[in-house]
C-alpha cells in the first residue's frame, strides 16, 4: 500500500511524529567554545550520553541508547580506519557526519519498513584555534546543521531555538573561564529542560496533539526559577560534562569532567545537590 | 569483532590487508636478496621511578646510512612506547596500526586496554609477521616498555622476530649495537656500586648516553651523538606520570657535563 506517494507521506508523516514523541523526555545537549577549547554539557539518567569519537572529535547524543550505540561505533569505524588510512588530519567531524553517518539515518528514517534511528546528535570538532571550532547537529530524518561558537540540541526546533536565544542574550560575553562557560552551558540546559517540560505538558493538555506555536508566549525565567529546576535536576539526575581541551598534551584532547570538578563550578544553591 | 574493539578486525573488514602478511613474500634465489633498510640500538632499563627508552637515530642499508634522525623509540599512548629494531616500514606500520587499535579500544568500550592486552596485541603482528620476517623482507625485533596502571609499575619486555615475548625484569634490548649495552647493564647491576633500579632519573639518563655512546663506537650501524648537527638520541621515562620525553637541551647539558669529557 505503501506504493501509493501519499500513503508514504503520510507514513512519513507519522513517523515524525512518533519520533518527536520519543525524543521530548531526552535530555538537552549544549556545546560552547572557549579560548582553551570546548565545554559540553547534558544531564543523564545513568547512561553516559558524552563521548570521544577521535582525537579532536566527540559526540553527544540524546535519544534511545542502543540507537546512539549504533552511530556512535559507525562513527568510530569511520573515524578510525580513516585516520589509519589517511591521516589523524584527515578526520573531520563534518565529513563523517556529511559522508558517513547522515545518509544512514536519512535512508533508515525513509525506509518505512525498517526502525529510524531515535536519536539526535551534536558532533564537536576542536580546531588548532578557537575560531577553527566547528560543530555539525544531526537531526533523526538525516538533515544536519553547521555552527560555530554554540551548538544547542533539544527535542523540538522550538527548544533549540530557545537555547540559542537564552545563550546569546544572556551570556555574550564568556570570557575566558571554564568556570563561566559551564555555568553559561548549564543555564542554558536548563532552558532547554523547562521548555521541553512545558511543550509535552502542553501537548497532554492539548486534544489536538500537535503543538501550536507556544513560543510567543515563553518568557525566560528568572535565574531563582532555573536554580530550582537544577536542584531538582542535580538530586535526581547525573550532571555530564566533558572537554575537548586545546592544552592537553598528546594527540587526544577529549577530558571527561570529573564529579568533583563539576560540583566545584556550581553556583552555591546546587554544590550539595549533585549527586 | 569492531563491537569487541578490536581495530585490526575492522581494518581487515575494510579491505585492509597487512602487506607483509600475505604469506607470499620470497626472496629470489637467496642471491639477489635485495638491501633492506635497517634500524639499529634501542634498549629499556628500569630506574628508581620507572624506565627509561633510549634509542640512536640512525638507520641502514647495508654498508650504506640511509638516514640519521629517526625516531625509534615510538610512544603508542599515553602509557606505552614500542623501541624498534629492524625493518623500519614493518615496525612503523606496527606502531601506527597499535597507536590505533589502543584509542580504539578506549573509545569504543569506555575503558583502556590491559597492559597485558596492549602485550598480546604487538604479538599478535608480529606473528602476522612471520613470513616477510623468515624471507629476510620485513623481520622486526622490539622492545615494548609502559607503565601498568592496575598493578602500579613500570615494566619492560621484549620480542623476538617470531612473536614470542620475553619480560625483561631488569631491562631489555635489541638491534645490531645491542651485545655491547647487554654486557654493561648486566655487569653494571650485578657488580655496580648500586643496581639499576636504585637510579636517579639524571644517573639513568646518563647512563642511557654513555651506553649508546659505547653502542656506536663498537657497532657501525649505531649511530652517536653529532653536537654540531644537534643530534641526540631520542631517550623517554615512563613513570605513573605517563610517557615523557627528555628534551635535547637536558640531553645536551647532561652530554656535555657527564658523558663528553669521558669520549
Amino acid at each position: 500500500m505503501y506504493e501509493e506517494p501519499y500513503r508514504w507521506v503520510e507514513a512519513i508523516t507519522n513517523r515524525r511524529q512518533y519520533l518527536q514523541d520519543q525524543l521530548k523526555q531526552g535530555s538537552p545537549i549544549v556545546a560552547i567554545t572557549y579560548s582553551d577549547g570546548i565545554v559540553i554539557l547534558t544531564v543523564n539518567r545513568g547512561t553516559p550520553k558524552l563521548y570521544e569519537i577521535y582525537d579532536r572529535i566527540a559526540l553527544a547524543g540524546m535519544g534511545h541508547p542502543a540507537d546512539l550505540e549504533k552511530l556512535r561505533f559507525q562513527m568510530l569505524d569511520l573515524a578510525h580506519v580513516e585516520g589509519f588510512q589517511r591521516s589523524p588530519s584527515d578526520v573531520t567531524g563534518a565529513r563523517l557526519v556529511k559522508y558517513g553517518i547522515a545518509p544512514v539515518v536519512k535512508d533508515a528514517f525513509e525506509e518505512i519498513f525498517k526502525a529510524p534511528y531515535i536519536s539526535k546528535i551534536l558532533i564537536a570538532e576542536l580546531g588548532e584555534k578557537q575560531m577553527q571550532d566547528h560543530f555539525v547537529r544531526l537531526d533523526y530524518d538525516g538533515g544536519f546543521e553547521e555552527s560555530t561558537t554554540t551548538a544547542v540540541v533539544g527535542a523540538t526546533a522550538e527548544v533549540q531555538s530557545h537555547m540559542s536565544t537564552y545563550l546569546k542574550t544572556r551570556h555574550a560575553q564568556l570570557g575566558e573561564s571554564l568556570e563561566l562557560v559551564f555555568n553559561a552551558a548549564l543555564f542554558t540546559w536548563a532552558i532547554g529542560s523547562l521548555y521541553q517540560n512545558r511543550e509535552a505538558t502542553l501537548q497532554d493538555e492539548s486534544t489536538d496533539s500537535a503543538v501550536q506555536d507556544t513560543s510567543p508566549s515563553f518568557e525566560f525565567p528568572d535565574e531563582q526559577a532555573i536554580q530550582e529546576h537544577l536542584q531538582t535536576v542535580c538530586s535526581e539526575m547525573t550532571l555530564e560534562c566533558a572537554v575537548l581541551d586545546r592544552t592537553l598534551a598528546g594527540p587526544s584532547k577529549y577530558r571527561p569532567i570529573p564529579l568533583d570538578a563539576v560540583r566545584s563550578m556550581l553556583p552555591a544553591t546546587l554544590k550539595d545537590k549533585v549527586r | 569483532m569492531a563491537r569487541q574493539g578490536d581495530f585490526v578486525q575492522v581494518l581487515k573488514e575494510q579491505g585492509y590487508q597487512l602487506g607483509w602478511a600475505r604469506g607470499d613474500v620470497s626472496v629470489p634465489g637467496g642471491v639477489n636478496v635485495p638491501v633492506i633498510t635497517d634500524g639499529t640500538t634501542v634498549f629499556a632499563m628500569k630506574y628508581s621511578e620507572g624506565v627509561i627508552v633510549a634509542g640512536d637515530r640512525r638507520a641502514t642499508a647495508g654498508n650504506m646510512v640511509m638516514y640519521d634522525r629517526t625516531d625509534k623509540v615510538l610512544e603508542l599512548d599515553r602509557y606505552s612506547v614500542m623501541a624498534i629494531a629492524g625493518v623500519p616500514a614493518t615496525a612503523f606500520e606496527m606502531a601506527r596500526i597499535l597507536e590505533h587499535s589502543f584509542k580504539y579500544y578506549r573509545r569504543s568500550q569506555l575503558q583502556d586496554l590491559s597492559f597485558e592486552g596492549k602485550l598480546r596485541a604487538l604479538a599478535k603482528l608480529l606473528k602476522e609477521n612471520v613470513p616477510a620476517a623468515l624471507a629476510g623482507t620485513g623481520a622486526v625485533a622490539p622492545v615494548f616498555a609502559g607503565y601498568d596502571q592496575q598493578r602500579e609499575t613500570a615494566k619492560i619486555f621484549f620480542y623476538d622476530i617470531l612473536g614470542a615475548e620475553f619480560e625483561g625484569v631488569d631491562h631489555a634490548m635489541s638491534g645490531s649495537g645491542s651485545p655491547t649495552i647487554r654486557g654493561i647493564l648486566h655487569y653494571l647491576n650485578r657488580w655496580g656500586e648500586k643496581p639499576l633500579d636504585q637510579f636517579s632519573e639524571e644517573e639513568a639518563i646518563t647512563l642511557a648516553l654513555r651506553l649508546l655512546t659505547s653502542a656506536a663506537e663498537f657497532d657501525s650501524a649505531t649511530g652517536g651523538i653529532d653536537r654540531e648537527a644537534d643530534l641526540y638520541p631520542v631517550v623517554k621515562r615512563i613513570t605513573k606520570d605517563g610517557v615523557h620525553t627528555i628534551g635535547d637541551v637536558s640531553l645536551k647539558a647532561t652530554f656535555e657535563a657527564r658523558v663528553l669529557q669521558h669520549v
